[in-house]
């Protein structure tokens, strides 16, 4: 009979490579974030507009469809058509889902790691802190991302195929500007939900957190705005910056922003595209170094 | 209970240290270190804020090195820190755990962050928690262990990707009598496990003493000691520790008449140094004339205390030791 | 049983559980306690959840017991003026109030006990000075490092002067020379007519201060008093000595022939012999006199089990590890 002793082996097989690494965090992620309900069911729910967007554009482009729903049969008597404006709309209905989304699953993704100091057992493996932070972001990324680019550019194709001719070459900037908007609102998006949940340990005051912090600094904006009669406290209003780079890569027209105090109007008087651009990343960055901050093996206490 | 470290341990030092400095927060931690580390089991010892958990914390890469380096392994840490992380394994003092995840879940993460391909991991994580004695409880979450359970789960990430030098901060915190003993025994296996090396911080001198062949004593930030334990044991055939019933002072008295230097540490225990050429029959035959029963009889298990109390006096003296004291 | 404690002291010299028994609602704590604590240094040993923060807790006065009676001194826990007064509690719990220098948090506790001002100055800074943190008790208990936390809650502990101490797992965290300190201190207090009662699961430790023992799991008190004293109540298992000597086989067959010898195994190294014995009086006067008189040549000899240790395997055993 042959006995087997129990002994401690070292591990002598093949490693993979160390640029995927970080991949294991978004596959881990996902296995315990899909095992809510809630939250399936809410990521679904975000794929409505995109589903209702598609309807939209099939009975747009297929007037027969139309009139047997009891419309028009005539384009032009459509009171809006399939351009710009249309992707920038349900870009924005989106964008506010998905923005609840995050906030919801950011704090899920690092609260947990932080709140029993597991941290240093991540970074003592070849493992750094950049590829943990990428590797949390891209969990963030990939559910976002799906949710509005992927299928927006999709039913951007969809136009194209059933408008056919050159509605593609004449709106050709409006793919450019879906994944471009989209990008820029998942990555200010995703850093912040990450950064509050590493500065807030509690799961669910982080959530609470980085929502409160948006409608905050939006209310923060408007009444520096009214008492100083200006418009630079737009610049604490998340939705109005990502608004004004939405408008300009759409190329929309800006809606002008008239004052409700008093019967002083503004004339046309908004932030500047490129000053948007600049807070916005500003914003990323400064996330960024908040992770930084926060997310050490080791806090070094001071004295 | 004693071994003969193996040829190949000793020829190359697991841990060197080159005037390795270290400062947190703008004051400086450890001062200028040098040595080199060949044991099998290296114990850390020091006084509290001597610098054990900066200089094991900067061994792994949280620190930053001031001036100075270190080596592990021969490989320089500030450069070939990626490497080596394949190599180390940590089990960290304080708790540190995902609460969330079961046990196998935590364990087979980290063996994945460690480079293991997700097959490879699973069947490791398993095999740790099977070497470490963990059954059906590794299914449950973290967040529901025992403390126990805890110290064993870390130390299951901690081998899972086969690491070559284990760092163990106080392994045996909070542990019950058995689950302790259990620790050590795991400690001492992996220790004399082929080319794997142990450094173990702790407190507890007993643990330390049990384990280790090496010890590493550090005081204010700089080297108070570096001791081969097992050449002290060696020399120390004279020391005797003795338990007796039916004894009074009057018994010093009597060893010391044979030439012994002899100590009384209560409820009838003594400790004696033999002097050249005195036989233990001597003191049983003196104790029989006072009556006294001799129902311990056993050389010194302290010689570790002994080494660090006076590694404590001495300011900050470098240097290996291997006389008598 | 140990003998009648009651005879040798009087009551307010005792810490007494009458048929005490705690439970949290369905979950236990302890059960059917039934205790005399004398002064001294009493440790109590035993498993994580075994009840032994419940005995404490219900000796502090936190709690109170679901049936039984404690009585600390004669005084019960319904009288908090005299209680509290007598007993200090050093928890095992690492919490302080935010924002506090080591002198703030002992001054305080003072303060609430009643002292004025200035005394209770002098008595945060004495008490400071006996755990031997008065270099940094100026400094906030926040970047404390483990080790003087715990010596600044044991300052708070003892700076009222309690006639009984409670300390729950003292020595964690401490570097080994601050544990010789405080087990002197210790020490020196149960001399002092003190009651200090410890719980520990470094089992050498306790083997070392402790005048009596308490053992707990599950919330049953198996064994109390003398550890060399619990050990020949222990009478089901015969007593085990390890001799270590040059000619063991010779020696095994010797000892064998004794009839309160009920085995002697040889030690693999054959330089050894285990011997079971059903008497261990007539069996160290025996080997005693071999060595003294008969020239038996011993390297060592080693009760294999008259400590906490090997009592603790007995009576507790290994349950516990992976609940």
């Amino acid at each position: 009979m042959a006995v087997y002793k129990r002994a401690y082996r070292p591990y002598t097989g093949t490693l993979t490579p160390a640029w995927s690494r970080f991949l294991v965090l978004p596959r881990y992620a996902f296995s315990t974030l899909f095992r809510s309900r809630f939250l399936t069911s809410y990521f679904v729910l975000c794929f409505v507009p995109a589903i209702i967007a598609a309807g939209i554009i099939y009975l747009w482009n297929t007037p027969a469809a139309r009139v047997l729903l009891g419309g028009p049969s005539d384009n032009n008597a459509l009171s809006f058509a399939i351009d710009g404006r249309f992707f920038y709309y349900l870009l924005r209905g989106q964008s506010g889902m998905i923005f609840l989304l995050a906030a919801w699953v950011g704090p899920t993704l690092v609260a947990p790691d932080l709140a029993n100091n597991a941290l240093p057992l991540y970074l003592c493996r070849p493992f750094s802190r950049t590829e943990y932070v990428l590797g949390k972001m891209s969990v963030l990324v990939i559910l976002l991302s799906s949710t509005t680019w992927v299928p927006d550019l999709l039913l951007y194709g969809l136009q194209a195929v059933l408008a056919g001719g050159n509605w593609f070459w004449t709106h050709g900037h409006i793919a450019y500007a879906i994944f471009v908007g989209s990008a820029l609102w998942i990555t200010i998006v995703s850093l912040l939900a990450l950064a509050m949940s590493a500065w807030v340990k509690w799961r669910i005051a982080a959530s609470a957190l980085i929502v409160g912090i948006f409608f905050v600094a939006a209310g923060f904006g408007q009444a520096f705005n009214a008492v100083l009669r200006t418009y630079w406290g737009y610049l604490l209003n998340l939705t109005y910056l990502i608004k004004t780079v939405w408008e300009d890569l759409f190329d929309i027209p800006a809606v002008a922003t008239v004052s409700r105090r008093g019967n002083i109007p503004w004339q046309d008087m908004d932030i500047p595209v490129g000053v948007a651009w600049i807070t916005l990343l500003l914003l990323g960055f400064c996330c960024l170094l908040l992770l930084n901050r926060r997310l050490r093996a080791k806090e070094v206490v001071r004295g | 209970m004693m071994f003969a470290p193996s040829e190949t341990s000793r020829s190359r030092p697991v841990i060197e240290l080159d005037g390795l400095s270290v400062a947190l927060g703008g004051r400086p931690i450890l001062h200028d270190l040098t040595c080199a580390l060949h044991g099998r089991c290296i114990g850390l010892l020091g006084p509290n804020g001597a610098g054990k958990s900066t200089l094991i914390n900067t061994l792994l890469g949280f620190y930053p090195v001031s001036h100075g380096g270190a080596r592990i392994f021969g490989r320089d840490i500030r450069t070939d820190l990626h490497v080596l992380r394949h190599r180390i394994g940590f089990m960290p003092e304080n708790d540190s755990f995902i609460a969330n995840m079961s046990g196998v879940q935590f364990v087979r993460y980290m063996a994945e962050l460690s480079g293991l391909p997700p097959g490879q991991a699973l069947e490791r994580a398993h095999e740790a928690f099977f070497y470490v004695g963990l059954g059906e409880a590794r299914y449950r979450k973290l967040g529901t262990y025992s403390l126990g359970m805890k110290q064993m789960a870390k130390l299951a990430q901690a081998i899972v990707h086969g690491p070559k030098l284990l760092f163990l901060d106080e392994p045996t915190n909070g542990l019950d009598p058995p689950a302790r003993i259990r620790m050590l025994k795991l400690i001492r296996e992996l220790r004399d496990t082929e080319g794997v090396h142990v450094m173990l911080s702790s407190h507890l001198l007993r643990d330390v003493e049990e384990c280790c062949d090496e010890v590493f004593i550090l005081k204010d930030g700089r080297v108070a000691a570096q001791t081969d334990l097992e050449a002290e044991r060696r020399t120390n055939r004279r020391f005797l520790e003795l338990e007796t019933v039916g004894a009074d002072e009057a018994l010093v008295g009597a060893f010391e008449g044979l030439g012994c230097e002899c100590a009384a540490f209560g409820h009838g225990r003594f400790k004696l140094v033999l002097p050249d050429g005195a036989e233990i029959r001597n003191l049983y035959r003196v104790a029989a004339e006072q009556n006294v029963q001799i129902r311990r009889m056993t050389y010194r298990r302290d010689s570790l205390e002994d080494i660090f109390l006076k590694a404590m006096e001495s300011p900050s003296a470098i240097g290996a030791r291997n006389g008598s004291l | 049983m140990t003998p009648l404690i009651e005879s040798r002291y009087s009551e307010d010299q005792l810490i007494r559980f009458e048929n005490v028994s705690k439970f949290y609602g369905d979950v236990l704590g302890v059960n059917r306690v039934n205790l005399q604590i004398a002064p001294g240094v009493t440790s109590l040993v035993g498993p994580n959840g075994a009840g032994k923060t419940t005995l404490m807790n219900l000796m502090t006065g936190l709690i109170v017991p679901t049936r039984g009676r404690v009585r600390v001194l004669g005084i019960p826990a319904s009288d908090p003026e005299r209680f509290f007064r007598v007993v200090g509690y050093c928890t095992q719990f690492d919490s302080f109030p935010r924002g506090v220098t080591g002198r703030e948090f002992v001054y305080d506790s003072l303060r609430l006990h009643g002292l004025p001002h200035r005394q209770a100055l002098d008595g945060a800074d004495e008490a400071i000075e006996r755990v031997n943190m008065t270099d940094a008790a100026n400094r906030k208990v926040a970047g404390y490092s483990k080790g003087m936390r715990q010596r600044i809650r044991l300052a708070q502990a003892i700076s009222h002067h309690p006639k009984v101490m409670v300390l729950d797992e003292p020595l964690n965290g401490l570097d080994p020379m601050a544990r010789a300190e405080s087990m002197a201190l210790f020490q020196n207090l149960g001399a002092e007519g003190l009651h200090v009662i410890i719980s520990s699961h470094i089992l050498h430790e306790v083997d070392r201060i402790s005048d009596q023992v308490i053992f707990l799991t599950s919330g049953y008190v198996v064994a109390e008093g003398q550890v060399h004293g619990v050990r020949d109540e222990v009478t089901d298992e015969p007593v085990q000595i390890l001799v270590r000597c040059a000619n063991a086989n010779r020696v095994a067959s010797r000892l064998f022939c004794e009839d309160h010898v009920v085995e002697a195994r040889m030690h693999e190294d054959t330089r050894g012999v285990l011997i079971r014995t059903r008497d261990a009086n007539r069996f160290y006067e025996l080997l005693n006199r071999m060595v003294a008189e008969e020239g038996l040549e011993v390297e060592a000899v080693t009760p294999a089990d008259d400590d906490v240790n090997s009592v603790y395997r007995y009576l507790i055993g290994s349950e516990g590890v992976n609940q």
